[in-house]
Formats: structure tokens, sequence, C-alpha cells
């Protein structure tokens, strides 16, 4: 019975958001407006999109990436729908004003008041502080609680999303590294920057939705069904009834099984809050310890919110004028080729200069101060002049200019006063010209797997022991051989069966905890031998390789392979990190320590480290540390002092760190 | 720096902008820092009230950036680039201060400087 009632309700949901999108259509047809119609489209599309991800997807990463492309489309659809609305009710207001009046208002009566221009408005940088209780720092044993956050940042109906960020109590601030740039905002933006996270450790189903519900309902989202009832319906019959609740009843979907993000904290920016540096902002946090997406926020925000307007990085105003030079009776007229930009009139001798790049003749200030009239008539020309006075130092310095008509004077007096306008609604904008670096091409983000344990962390360089680590690196890679060659189809597995017996087994027997390892490398042609004496000596081996292994006796399988078996687990308590840093090895194309092992391991791990030279670091650093442990008697590592390398990796440095923070009677000091 | 006990004592907070030198493949700043949540604050030399675990100016190389700009030995560094250098451990400091995609760093700075000096500076704040 639930189910039947939940197909009701669904379908009814289906019929109710259809009738909105035809009512969509129907205004956006009514305004002319297809380029919001298109945009509507596409995000429903990717919704769409989303939903599929999110019900097929069963990685946690992608149903939280999905998840917040879902949030985001749904609010990008919300914003475009509300302002369809607010364009249709304008118009609704216009007809009515226009009927009241009986005349046709003209739209091109001179304007009174002007629109300040537009501009590009830029966040980057955003980083919220976490304020963890002390004691979480210094919890090592349970769970890592993480939460997945990232940013929904609107100016009208321009809305951005940043990269999602999992945030767990290892990090002390949520940072991320987007810049969003938003091209067409008004000096009176509001740029609303919200703060979503989700919970990333519960089950994602539900409650207790069963399964197949879950997945009929996030296939409902998908409109195919919807779109043959659009068609059966009458497009003209529907009723503008749902008007009052369009806005609502697109619902952000019904209920997907997947990861839900909540609102957790937002705040408002305007043009007070932009300037060229980095600033703190407070943030209205909603929700409370409580619920399961909370991460504890200090309550601020910091972030370099920038606006360009277009007066400062566009040209406004272009072409020919006459300069009056200072000085002289009569006065002469010099020719120019002027152009607007910023707070500066350029003058160049010729357009051809502007467009080569080359130094413009002279420029002239038009800033906050400077003040522009028109004079009276020239007895000896038509047209008016323009003076333009600016305070140099103490004094006035004045340029007359003079177009060459009337209709230019006046449009070059139209182009200052609407700078003037510009500078007035953007204010500190209009100072200077606020740099935007454009978002650079992204580098895969290094993805690290946090185990929770500091010890996971620790990297075992080479330099720091060298004969011991090399030789666990080589009887590594060489149990690293021998299993991979277990996977495959050992050959020399079954040189045990096909023995004769007696001699050979006896004799591996007794070399039993070096043998299994040196094997492997014999049939191997492909690997350079280290041990140039085993190759002849197994060379016998060798013959036999090729036949197969699958009527071998079971007790030699085993009782061969038990001491591979013993002997890897021998070995695998040293690996764990071993292995971070062996993968790391072999991704740099470390191929060195796998074939020179008998060679001096020095040349070999010598080879990555980048040859830098500042070797103040190392000795700064060495040296405070272990006059500190002179001094106070600790156990800093001796190896610290006199190394032979310059600058050395940030591996090593990070251990180096690690140790001489181990030790809290020293009071490090780092050369930056 | 040195503080003669009963002699009072201005503090000054000022932004310095520093420059960072390329010297290679690195960018460096010319100076040295001590301290951190995570360091014994019982040994900072500079600090007056010796449980201050702030990051300290402990050396200034010649002729570099940081003394062009003005930073001085025993300054206490409270903030770069808009981050907080009052409660963070060493580490994260020396890691504030050198990154890569920065080459200019502003740093917020407390100097103390002892009235006996006869260059007395006045309290600004830019």
């Amino acid at each position: 019975m639930p189910m039947d009632r939940y197909a009701d309700m669904e379908d009814k949901l289906r019929i109710l958001e259809d009738l909105n999108m035809m009512y969509i259509r129907q205004i956006a047809l009514s305004l002319q407006d297809s380029d919001i119609q298109k945009k509507i489209d596409h995000e429903i599309r990717m919704r769409d999109g989303a939903c599929k991800l999110l019900a097929a997807c069963s990685q946690r990463d992608q149903a939280l990436e999905a998840a917040k492309s879902l949030l985001t489309c749904n609010t990008r659809i919300m914003a475009y729908m509300s302002e369809l609305q607010r364009m249709k009710e304008a118009q609704v207001m216009q007809r009515v004003a226009r009927r009241s009046d009986g005349t046709r208002s003209s739209d091109a009566g001179p304007m009174d008041d002007r629109l300040p221009c537009k501009g590009k408005v830029a966040i980057s940088d955003l980083r919220i502080p976490l304020m963890w209780k002390d004691t979480e720092y210094f919890k090592n044993k349970g769970e890592l609680h993480r939460c997945a956050v990232f940013c929904l940042l609107q100016v009208g109906g321009e809305i951005h999303d940043t990269d999602m960020v999992m945030v767990d109590r290892t990090l002390t601030d949520i940072c991320f590294d987007n810049t969003i740039v938003f091209s067409e905002a008004s000096p009176g933006f509001e740029l609303r920057v919200e703060l979503y996270s989700c919970c990333s450790e519960e089950d994602y189903s539900a409650g207790s939705a069963p399964r197949k519900l879950a997945s009929k309902l996030s296939s409902s989202l998908g409109r195919s069904a919807g779109k043959k009832l659009r068609v059966a319906m009458d497009p003209g019959a529907c009723s503008p009834t749902s008007n009052a609740g369009a806005a609502t009843l697109l619902l952000p979907g019904p209920a997907v099984a997947g990861p839900k993000y909540h609102l957790l904290a937002h705040t408002s920016l305007s043009l007070s809050h932009v300037q060229d540096s980095f600033r703190t902002h407070d943030l209205s946090i909603s929700g409370n310890e409580e619920c399961s997406y909370w991460v504890p926020l200090y309550g601020s925000v910091c972030c370099r919110l920038a606006a360009q307007p277009h007066c400062m990085t566009q040209q406004m105003m272009s072409g020919c004028l006459k300069v009056k030079q200072l000085g002289g009776d009569p006065p002469s007229w010099t020719n120019v080729y002027g152009v607007l930009k910023g707070t500066n009139l350029f003058c160049y001798h010729r357009q051809e200069d502007m467009e080569a790049n080359v130094e413009p003749a002279f420029t002239i200030a038009i800033n906050k101060e400077t003040r522009i009239r028109a004079s009276e008539k020239d007895p000896h020309s038509k047209a008016q002049s323009i003076c333009i006075s600016n305070q140099y130092g103490g004094e006035e310095v004045t340029h007359t200019l003079s177009a060459d008509s009337r209709e230019e004077t006046h449009r070059w007096m139209e182009a200052f006063w609407q700078q003037f306008c510009d500078m007035s609604q953007w204010k500190q904008c209009c100072d200077d010209l606020m740099k935007i670096e454009l978002p650079s091409p992204r580098k895969p983000a290094l993805v690290t797997s946090k185990q929770g344990s500091l010890y996971h962390e620790i990297v075992i360089d080479t330099s720091d022991d060298i004969s011991t680590v090399t030789d666990i690196l080589t009887r590594r890679m060489q149990e690293l051989e021998l299993r991979s060659q277990l996977g495959t189809s050992p050959p020399w597995m079954s040189l045990f069966e096909e023995s004769p017996g007696g001699p050979r087994t006896p004799r591996l027997a007794r070399h039993s905890p070096r043998s299994p390892h040196r094997l492997p490398h014999s049939p191997l042609s492909s690997l350079r031998c280290p041990w140039p004496g085993l190759l002849s000596s197994d060379a016998s081996l060798t013959s036999d390789s090729d036949s197969p292994c699958s009527t071998s006796p079971c007790s030699r399988h085993r009782g061969w392979a038990e001491p591979l078996s013993l002997s890897s687990p021998r070995f695998r308590p040293r690996t764990l990190s071993l292995d971070a840093k062996l993968s790391t090895l072999r991704g740099r194309g470390y191929g060195g320590v796998l074939q020179c092992s008998c060679q001096p391991p020095s040349s070999s791990s010598l080879a990555p480290i980048p040859a830098q030279c500042v070797p103040q670091a190392t000795l700064s650093c060495s040296s405070s540390t272990s006059s500190n442990s002179s001094s106070e008697g600790s156990h800093s590592p001796s190896s610290l002092d006199g190394t032979p390398f310059s600058r050395p990796s940030s591996a090593r440095r990070s251990l180096r760190n690690l140790r001489a923070k181990l030790d809290p009677r020293n009071w490090l000091q780092s050369q930056v | 720096m040195s503080f003669i006990p009963g002699q009072p004592v201005t503090a000054v907070v000022q932004r310095i902008e520093i420059r960072k030198l390329r010297q290679g493949e690195h960018l460096i700043l010319g100076f040295s820092i001590g301290g951190g949540i995570d360091q014994d604050p019982g040994q900072n030399p500079f600090s007056e009230d010796k449980s201050d675990k702030g990051i300290y100016v402990t050396r200034v190389t010649p002729e570099g950036p940081a003394e062009v700009a003005g930073l001085m030995m025993g300054d206490k560094v409270m903030q770069v680039n808009g981050w907080d250098m009052t409660m963070v451990t060493h580490d994260q400091a020396r890691k504030r201060l050198t990154k890569k995609n920065e080459d200019v760093v502003r740093l917020l700075v407390a100097s103390l400087l002892c009235n006996a000096s006869p260059f007395v500076q006045t309290e600004f704040a830019i």
C-alpha cells in the first residue's frame, strides 16, 4: 500500500513539474527571451545527468561530486526561474503603466539618471579557519570524522561552485584554491557565499526507503514520461495558478538516494568589501554540533575580493581632439588622438601610435578630483571647448580641449560624465586597477590518502641509513618479483616437480632463507641480474622451465610454497611505509635501485635529488638543533649534522623536522 | 634587541612588505624564524612573555630582502598575507612564508622598542 501512495505522489509531482515547465516556457516565449530558456533547459539536462550518475555510482567520492553538481544545478535553475519571473513582472508593470498613461512611453527620452558601467568581480583564495577542540588534534585512535565541503558563490543570476574539499581534524583551515570571476556585475552587486557540507561516512540509502523505491524516485526525474504528458495536454490550457508556488514546486527533485549537502554557513559581500588584499569577513553559521554535517568553524572567512569595472579596463571613448598649448598668444592647437581609459585620458600623436602601443604624447588624469567643464564658445571656432582641471601638487593645471564638431564635443562630455558616474559608483575600485588573475589550467590534485597516523607520513630516506635500507629494498624487490612470478606461471616451480628428487631439493632446503629469492632472477632475462654468479649456477635449472606444472604433486607444491609464504610475512611488517616509498621511487623512474644494488648505492640515491644550492637551510637547521642538543643533552640524531647534500628534499626536511619536533627541548629555527 | 628591565617599552605594530629574492630556484626572504605552538617558549630570547608561543624573527640576513624592507631581529610576526601566525606550529609558519607561488609577503609584525633608544618611533599602523 505505501508503494501505491508513493507512486501517486510521484505522478502528481511529475505533473506539477511539467506544468511548471510549460508555464516557464510560456513566459520565456512571451518575453521573447530564449536565452534564459536555453539556460534552464541546459541545467535541467545537467541535473538529470547528475541524478543518473548518483544512482549509478558506487564510490563515495563520485557520489559526493555528483551530489555537488546536483545542488549547483538546482540552485541555478531556481535562480533562472526567479529571474524569468522578475522579467515577466517588469514587463507586466510596464504594460500597465503604459496603458494608464495613455501615451506610449518612449524609451529614448533623455536619461537623467545614468547607469554605471558593469565590471568584473573576482573572489579568490577563500579560506575558512576551523576551530577543532584541542582534544581532537591529539586523538590518534578512532576514525577520522570527515566531511565534504564546497562553496557556492552567487552574484545575481550567475552561480559558481568551488571544488570539493574533504575536511577532517587534521586540517586547520578549509582552503579553496579556485578563483571565481563574475563577468557582468553592477556596482551594487551582492556576492552571496554559501558553504555546504555533507558528512562522508554515513550510509547513503535514504533511511528505511527500500532500494527499489529509491531507484524509482531517482529515475522519475528523467522526463521522458513527462514529455509524453506534455504532448498529450493542450499547451494553451495551462493556467498560471501555479504561479505563486512556481519557484517552490520545481523542488530540488524528490529524495534522491545519495549524499545530501546541507547549508553550513553563509555571508554576503558587496562593494564595500572589495579591496586589493586579503580581508576577513564574518560568517553566519547555521547548524550546530548535533548535525551530522557539522564542522567546527571559527566564524570567519578570509578571501580576496577584487573588482575591475569596465571603465578601468576598456576604452570608454576615443577620437580626435585638439589641445590648446598652454601659454602663447595667439593660442595654438595640437592635434591628438585621445583615448579615455581608466583614470586617464591618453593623448597620442596619431591613432596608429595607440594601436602600436607607443607611449602617448601626454596623459591627462581623469579622476575623482578632476573638474571638467565646457567653456563658453570660443570666438574663433564654433564648437565649445572642454576644460579639464587637475591639481598636480599644489598647482592647478588646466588643459583645454576642443573637438571637431559640436556633436563630438557633446559625445566627449557624455563620456566624461559617464566616467564620473562610474567612478562615484565603483568608489575604491577606480583608484587603481586591481589585478584579477585568471585561473590557470588546473593541475591534477594530488590525492594523499591520510591514514590517520603520523607514522605513515614518515618517509624512509635512503640517505639516512644507506646500507641497511638498501638491503631491505633489495630484499623487498626480490620478494616482489617473486610474488609477481607466482601470479603468472612460475616456471621455476615446475623445476621442483620435475626434479629427480633427492639432490636438488635438499640443496634448496639448505639455502631456504635466501634461495627462494634468488631463483626468480635466473629465468628472467629482462632484468639485469645483480648476481652474475647465480646465473651460471642456475642455468641448468632454466632448461626445464617450460614444462607444465599442472601435474605436479601437491605435496611438493605446498612444500615449496610454504617457505615463500613464510618469508613474505617476515618482511611484511617492515614494508608498510616502505611500500609507499617504493611506489614513489618506482614512479620517479628510480630504476637505479632495482638494478644496481651491488654497486655503491649512494650514486643511485643521489640521482633524483635536484642539485640546489641553498646550503644555509640545512646548516642553520642542523646547527641549531645540534647546538641545542649539545647544550641540552638531547638525542638529536647525528645524521642531521654535516649532511653532504645541499638543500634537502621536502621529505627529508619533514623527517628532520619531525625528529626535532619530537624533542620538546628544542627551540627550532628555520631560515626562510 | 636588549631589554633593560624597568625601562618602559613601546610596542609598534607595522605592516612590512617583503619582496622575495630569487636565488637560483628558490625565493628567499632573508631571515630566520623561531617559535611556534609546538616549541618550547621558554627558550625564546626575544619574547617579553616567556609563555608566548608566537613566531619571532631570530636573525635577519644583512642586505637581504627582509632587512631592506625594515624587518628587525626580535620582531614578532603576527600575520603573513592574511594568515594568522600567532597560533601556528613552527612548520606551518615556515610553510606560509615560503609559498612558491607568492613573490611578495605582507607581514604584520610587532616590534618592541626600548625607549632608551634615541630613535623613538611613534605608533603607526599602515
